[in-house]
Formats: structure tokens, C-alpha cells, sequence
């Protein structure tokens, strides 16, 4: 079942320079309880296209629908609960001001749901799935390390109780422990709550282990769309064999599949 | 024998008003002439502050406290003055960093700053040598249009041509250590890649030695001869690259090692953010060459 | 607050900034108390001790009609001070909410309201006040006025940048995709990140708006006699330099610590509040 359907969505800037087109005509549906991944690098078009997912951009032209209903550039309560993000950076996404607490409530605030002692309720449990302690929320992000502010990040999210997670580079800024741990911390979320995922990053190696299908962009345009399996068994795009080809690779065997998908580089 | 960089029993710590933080904790690090060397680690396991430490420059910082020795080219960098440390960096020992546009200045040309480069070796270097030798420079990292760039600025430039430039920079003045802190994380995957095989194949031409600073344990395994894994402060684990990727013992760096994603898509392992195995001592592969 | 006490402790500078400005504030405050006369704040006159040097009765010595200078120099810190937190009180919210709001929402709106902010900052700020002054009636309250009309231009300026900044924190990007209200967005997310920089400029500035002040009242535009005011009591005496000196020297004097002791305070909060871990 198709949870989120984009047609020939499209987003121009204007510039004193001319126009520049972030993204053209992309089209694709992400299913209900799938992880997709968008690939890209720098100029790719993929965070536009993520805020326009979010609805903090307007659109030029094309659709959006959510759950078969359309999804307009003026998002009701219940649109923009239904979507959530989990940003890269985990130090700036948080407002140092304020304590972990606060900006987990931000969403039941906003969306008033429950009352007071029942969004504390919440977030105290929000925190706990993510494993923090929710003795935590009393604190302010400076107090925090990265990792712990990462699981604040996805706590602010799953707080909302959302259908739909956009994840931003959620582990880009993380060393490779941490990473593998909110990996795994994500997909059983994912598991356990029936979420559905459009994990947005640069890294090939992440998207094998986490994403179910993967979309490759390339100068605002979709290149490829296709089954994590066939992308890693069978790229069919010089771009997508160019990003495989440019993957770091820690031991042989997977020297053996980068060199047999894309050949000794 | 005597190696390019000799570092032996080097401690760290920071001073503050009511505290004193130790960073390093004895760091033992040889690198022979020619040879390409990685420092492999998390943030905050002192893999950076290594890197000012050889360049001079944190003994300059009036709350670092530094101790042990660190030899280049048989001279003890702690025990030189700060003029003969400051001569050292950009002629006999330089720096590639993360960030290749942020470490050339916007308001001059590239032409400019490596003339600039140039003139820290030779000082009256004729107008007309020098664009000679920046050109030749510049070819040699494969630009395209050599003239060109050197007439543009910085921010005319893409990322990767930046880094390229600043490889070209690094290695003009034939350096006997270069030190390259992260070079290309800030650049695009594809970029990065292409700029760290250009960078391997220039070094190995010039037969200039290499400090590698990374967290990428597949980037450090493309580029290093041999490998030091540093973890809070100490060397945990090192020998020839080859040997240690085959073999990781040290419980550190095999957790490091297994929470690698990989392309092969082995799923996603179970590995502790900590554990008290991780303090466990060192341990060499083989011996150094 | 106590990490903060102790980055201002470790500079003896502002240190002793903050004890000058705890020390100027209780004099202020005590100034009915510990006035040697207390009753020479008024249109007191005692010839008989008329324009006296320094001495034992009379510490700064006294005026041409005799009145003591050390007390009127309390009671016009009393003046100075309230001057300050007046104007500081109406400019700094005004300034703030402008420039919070020019900075949060771009577009059209911020530029009408930051070209406004630019005609008030283009015009020299003493000049705005004397002009004001020339048409207003000289009384403290329109000198307030004054200074408040030309102050807070420099608020809006500052907060505007900040929040220009703040903006593409990620912190704001998250409230916008909750859907947070713009309210909530400038005063609950951005506002806080902003405070520090005001606080900081706030105490820089409680010593020039003393400065503008006292200029003011320097040229007969401010507070008129009888009511001591350090601008003023420099005016008076400069006429009898150099031989009543202390007519003009303990105000002016009195004009300096105050000044000093607000801006070394100020540098150390914004040691303070620069420091962000």
C-alpha cells in the first residue's frame, strides 16, 4: 500500500543568477512500513525535496498525496503530525536554550494532545524508547553527547507519534559506533511501531544494511529506483556504479563486490 | 636508522583554573621516510591534537601541557623555539585539512597563495620561476587549464579542484611530512575518493612520508601502509595495514571494525558504544619496518 | 548562574566592574541615608560655607551656595541610574521585538522595518536628542524620551542579526515542521538564544546613555536645577576652573567610575555568555 505518492514534483529558485532548478519531475511512491532510501551527493536535490516532503517549502509544481488524500502546501495539524524529522546535525537541531524536555514536547504542544501531565507522560516515554533515561528531559542539550542528543532528535519525532520519518543524515555526524547503534535503535522502532522510513543519505554502505529500496538522485533528477538488492547486485545507472565505486570498503570481500559491480577502478 | 618522525612517550594534558585534563597518555609513533601512516580514530581520541602537537603548534597554547619527544628529522619538536618551529611548517613539514575552501583565503588568487607557498623555501624566487614551478605543480595534480585557476580565487573553484590545489600546495615545496588531517570529509563521496587516489599517487612519486588523520577505517585502509589505532588518549593497536585489517585483536578495534556498515550488507552488528575491554592494552602486528 | 559567576570572578577586570556597579547602585539607593546632607539635594542655600575647598566637613568641598558635593553626587546617581534603567527598560523591548521580528520573517516586511531602524541610525545620535530637546520642554522625562528615541534603533540592529542567524539553526527548522506557531518560533526559540547579546549590550550601554545623559544636561537640555545631576554640576563648575577644581573634577570623576564600572562589566558578561559548550 502506497503511503506517500509524488508526481512530477518540481522546485525552482529563483536566483539573481538565473533559475535554478533543485528538483525536476521527480516521481515515486514509498510504501506503507518501508524504508526508502534517497542517494545523493551535494546539489542532488535531495533536501529540497525533503522539505517540501515536510512542508517547509513550497512546491513549483506537481503533487503530493498522503495516505490517497493530497497533501498541500499549507499543511493541516494532522498532516504535519503524521510527517516527522530527525535531522544530521544533532547539536544544532536541538535548541540549546531550551531543556530536552521542552523541545520533545514541542509537537503534543503544538497539536494539543492530551493534557499536561499526560504529554509529560509522553515524553517520558518517548525518551525511554529511544533508551534514555527520562530523568534526561530536566537537562539541556550542552550536557548531552552526540549520540544521546541523536536519540533526542528521534524522541522529539516518534513523540508526535508520526506515520512517516524523513531522516536526514541521521548518522553522518556520528562516530561509528554511536552510528551503528542508532542503526539498529531505528530499525526496531520501525519494527515495533510499523513506521515508515525516507532515509536520506550519502552513505552506500548504511543504505545495504538499512533500506528496503533505494532512489538515486542526481541533479535534482531521479536516476534510479530500484530494490536494494538489484542496486547492489545490479546498478544499472553510471552514477549509481560511480557512487559503489567510490565506497570506502574495510575487507575483502567486499573489495571483491565493489570490484565485480563496478569493475577495478 | 633514523625515521622522518620519531614520537615517543608523548603526553597531553589541558590546565584550566580548577582542573587539569589529560588528552594523551604516553602516544609512541614512528613513520619512516616515504612511508604512508595512518592515525585512526573517534572524536575526542586525540588523533587531531596529535597532528598540532607535530606541526608546533599547541605548545604555543599556554594551557597545553606537553611532554615526551617528538623527533622530525631527528629534531625534537618540544625543544625547538617557536621561530624554528614556525620555520619547519610549510617548508620541510606540511598540512592537507578537512576542509579544502575554508583553508585557502577568499581575497587572493591562488596564483597568489602559492607563490606565497613557494616563497617560505625560496625566498627570492624570480617572478617568472615561480609561475613556472606552480604551473608544473598544478599539472601534475591533473587541472585542467593551469593558467586559469591560478588567476581565480578560491570560490570560483569546485571543492575538489580546491583540494587538488591544495595538494599541489602541500607538496611544492617538497616536504619530508605531510600531515593530512581528515582530508575531504567535507567534500562529496565520488570527489572525496578521487582526490585521496590523486593524493596517494602524488606522495608515492614524491617519496614524501604521510601522517594520515582519519575516522574512516575503509578510507585508512585504501591509503596507509600501516595503521596506528588510537582510542581515549592511547595507541591501542598498530602494525602494517594488510596484516591488522585481516587480523583486528585488540577488542577496540574490532568492535570498530565490525560496526562498519558493509556493502556485502551483513546486516547490523551488536556492538557496545563501550566496554571495559576497550581499555585493554596494546597490541603490534609484526615488526615495524 | 554559578559557572557564570566564577568566568566573571576569573577576570579580575570585570570583577572589579561588577563591584564598582553593586557599589554605585547602593550608594543610589542609600543616598538619604549616608548623604552627609541630606537635604542638599534641593534649592538649599548656606553662604556661609559657599564655594569651600575639600576638607573635613565637607569631603568633595561645596558649591557656590554652599551646598556639599559629595551628597548631591549620591542624589545624582540616583537621577543617572533611574535615567538608565528607564530608557534601557522602553528601548531594549522595543529594539528587541523589531528586530526578532524583521529577522524571523525576511521578506518584505523585515526589509520596511530594518530601513526604518537605518533613517534612525543614520542620523548622529546626539544630535537626534538636542533636536528633540530643542522642541521639547527640558525636563527629565523628555530627556528620557530622547535618549529612548535614539536608543533603541542600535537594539533592533543587534537582535536583527542574531535572529538572522539563529534562524538556520536546525533547532528552528524542527519547529517549523511541527508546524509551531510563528510566535512560538521568535519569542519561546529564537528569543532565548538572543538574551545574551542584549544583557551584554544593555550593561555597556547603562554607561553611555549615563554619558548622553549628562551631555545633555551638560548643554541645559536635561535635568534643570536644583536637581543634582552630574552633567550638569560639571557645567556649573567648568566656569570656575581652575580654581574651584572640585566643582568640576568629583562630578566628573563621578561620571567616569560609573562608566567604567558598567563597561568592564559588560566585557565580562560577554565573556560570560560568549563561552558555549
Amino acid at each position: 500500500m502506497t503511503l506517500l505518492s509524488i508526481k512530477e514534483l518540481s522546485k525552482t529558485f529563483r536566483t539573481p543568477s538565473g533559475p535554478v532548478h533543485a528538483v525536476r519531475e521527480v516521481s515515486f511512491a514509498v510504501n506503507q512500513g518501508e524504508c526508502l532510501a534517497i542517494v545523493g551527493e551535494s546539489g542532488s536535490g535531495k533536501t529540497t525535496l525533503a522539505h517540501m516532503i515536510l512542508g517547509v517549502l513550497a512546491r513549483t509544481s506537481g503533487e503530493l498525496s498522503f495516505d490517497e488524500q493530497p497533501l498541500p502546501d499549507k499543511r493541516t495539524m494532522a498532516n504535519r503530525q503524521s510527517i516527522q524529522l530527525v535531522q544530521q546535525n544533532p547539536l544544532s537541531s536541538l535548541n540549546p536554550k531550551r531543556t530536552i524536555g521542552a523541545s520533545v514536547r514541542l509537537g503534543l504542544d503544538t497539536y494539543q494532545i492530551g493534557d499536561k501531565s499526560a504529554r509529560w507522560k509522553t515524553v517520558g516515554a518517548a525518551l525511554d524508547a529511544v533508551g534514555l533515561e527520562p530523568s534526561l528531559g530536566k537537562r539541556v542539550p550542552a550536557t548531552l553527547s552526540g549520540g544521546q542528543r541523536q536519540r533526542v532528535g528521534i524522541a522529539r519525532a516518534l513523540a508526535c507519534n508520526p506515520r512517516l520519518l524523513v531522516l536526514d543524515e541521521p548518522t553522518s555526524a556520528l562516530d561509528v559506533l554511536v552510528q551503528a547503534r542508532i542503526l539498529q535503535l531505528l530499525n526496531t522502532l520501525r519494527r515495533e511501531r510499523g513506521l515508515t522510513y525516507i532515509f536520506i543519505t550519502h552513505d552506500l554502505a548504511v543504505v545495504r544494511n538499512v533500506a528496503d529500496r533505494v532512489a538515486v538522485f542526481q541533479s535534482g533528477q531521479l536516476v534510479e529506483l530500484n530494490s536494494t538488492d538489484a542496486i547492489f547486485t545490479d546498478p544499472q545507472s553510471t552514477y549509481t556504479r560511480q557512487l559503489i565505486g567510490a565506497v570506502p570498503v574495510v575487507d575483502d570481500t567486499e573489495l571483491a563486490l565493489r570490484n565485480k559491480l563496478v569493475g577495478n577502478q | 636508522m633514523s625515521s622522518v618522525l620519531n614520537i615517543n612517550n608523548l603526553t597531553l594534558s589541558f590546565k584550566t583554573l580548577m582542573q587539569r585534563v589529560d588528552v594523551l597518555h604516553g602516544i609512541d609513533l614512528r613513520i619512516e621516510a616515504g612511508e604512508k601512516v595512518a592515525l585512526v580514530g573517534e572524536s575526542g581520541s586525540g588523533k587531531s591534537v596529535t597532528a598540532r602537537i607535530i606541526l608546533g603548534l599547541l605548545q604555543e597554547t599556554r594551557s597545553a601541557v606537553v611532554h615526551g619527544s617528538v623527533l622530525f628529522d631527528g629534531k625534537d619538536i618540544n625543544t625547538l623555539t617557536r621561530k624554528e618551529r614556525a620555520a619547519l611548517r610549510g617548508t620541510a613539514m606540511s598540512m592537507i585539512f578537512q576542509d579544502p575552501s575554508s583553508s585557502l583565503n577568499p581575497v587572493f588568487t591562488i596564483g597568489h597563495q602559492f607563490t606565497e607557498v613557494l616563497k617560505r623555501r625560496e625566498a627570492k624566487i624570480s617572478q617568472a620561476d615561480c609561475k613556472k614551478r606552480c604551473l608544473k605543480a598544478l599539472i601534475e595534480v591533473a587541472i585542467p587549464e593551469p593558467a586559469r585557476v591560478l588567476s581565480s580565487y578560491p570560490f570560483q573553484l569546485s571543492g575538489g579542484m580546491n583540494q587538488r590545489v591544495m595538494i599541489a600546495m602541500a607538496l611544492a615545496n617538497q616536504p619530508s611530512l605531510l600531515l593530512a588531517d581528515e582530508p575531504g570529509t567535507a567534500l562529496d563521496v565520488s570527489v572525496q575518493a578521487q582526490t585521496l587516489k590523486l593524493m596517494h599517487k602524488m606522495v608515492t612519486n614524491h617519496n614524501t612520508a604521510v601522517l594520515f588523520i582519519s575516522h574512516n577505517l575503509g578510507v585508512v585502509r585504501e591509503f596507509a601502509d600501516r595503521v596506528y589505532v588510537i582510542y581515549r588518549g592511547n595507541i591501542v593497536e598498530d602494525g602494517p595495514t594488510a596484516a591488522l585489517f585481516a587480523n583486528p585483536t585488540h577488542p577496540y578495534t574490532r568492535a570498530l571494525m565490525a560496526a562498519v556498515p558493509r556493502i556485502t550488507g551483513t546486516g547490523l552488528p551488536q556492538v557496545p558504544e563501550f566496554s571495559d575491554e576497550f581499555l585493554a592494552p596494546r597490541v603490534s602486528h609484526g615488526v615495524n619496518p | 548562574m554559578i559557572r557564570a559567576l566564577r568566568i566573571l570572578a576569573s577576570n579580575p577586570l570585570s570583577l572589579f566592574g561588577l563591584l564598582l556597579v553593586v557599589l554605585i547602585v547602593l550608594v543610589a539607593i542609600l543616598a538619604p541615608w549616608i548623604a552627609p546632607f541630606p537635604t542638599h539635594n534641593g534649592a538649599v542655600v548656606d553662604f556661609a560655607f559657599a564655594n569651600k575647598a575639600p576638607g573635613a566637613r565637607n569631603w568633595m568641598g561645596t558649591d557656590l551656595v554652599g551646598r556639599d558635593i559629595f551628597s548631591r553626587i549620591l542624589y545624582a546617581y540616583q537621577i543617572s541610574l533611574t535615567l538608565g534603567i528607564v530608557v534601557l527598560a522602553i528601548a531594549t523591548p522595543i529594539g528587541t521585538v523589531v528586530g526578532l521580528i524583521a529577522g524571523y520573517s525576511g521578506g518584505w516586511l523585515g526589509t520596511v522595518l530594518m530601513r526604518i531602524v537605518d533613517v534612525f541610525l543614520s542620523i548622529p545620535p546626539l544630535v537626534l536628542a538636542i533636536a528633540m530637546m530643542g522642541v521639547l520642554e527640558p525636563t527629565l522625562t523628555n530627556a528620557m524620551l530622547a535618549v529612548t528615541v535614539m536608543w533603541w534603533p542600535w537594539y533592533a540592529r543587534l537582535v536583527y542579526s542574531v535572529a538572522r542567524s539563529e534562524r538556520e539553526e536546525g533547532y528552528v527548522l524542527a519547529a517549523e515542521v511541527i508546524g509551531a506557531n510563528t510566535a512560538h518560533i521568535t519569542f519561546r526559540e529564537i528569543l532565548p538564544n538572543c538574551l545574551p547579546a542584549i544583557i551584554t549590550k544593555m550593561t555597556l550601554d547603562m554607561g553611555f546613555v549615563i554619558i548622553i545623559a549628562s551631555s545633555l544636561s551638560f548643554l541645559g537640555l536635561g535635568v534643570q536645577p536644583p536637581t543634582p545631576d552630574l552633567g550638569s554640576m560639571v557645567a556649573e563648575g567648568a566656569r570656575y576652573l581652575p580654581d574651584s577644581w572640585w566643582l568640576t573634577v568629583f562630578p566628573g570623576l563621578a561620571i567616569l567610575v560609573a562608566v567604567f564600572g558598567f563597561n568592564l562589566l559588560g566585557d565580562g558578561l560577554r565573556d560570560v555568555f560568549g563561552v558555549d559548550e
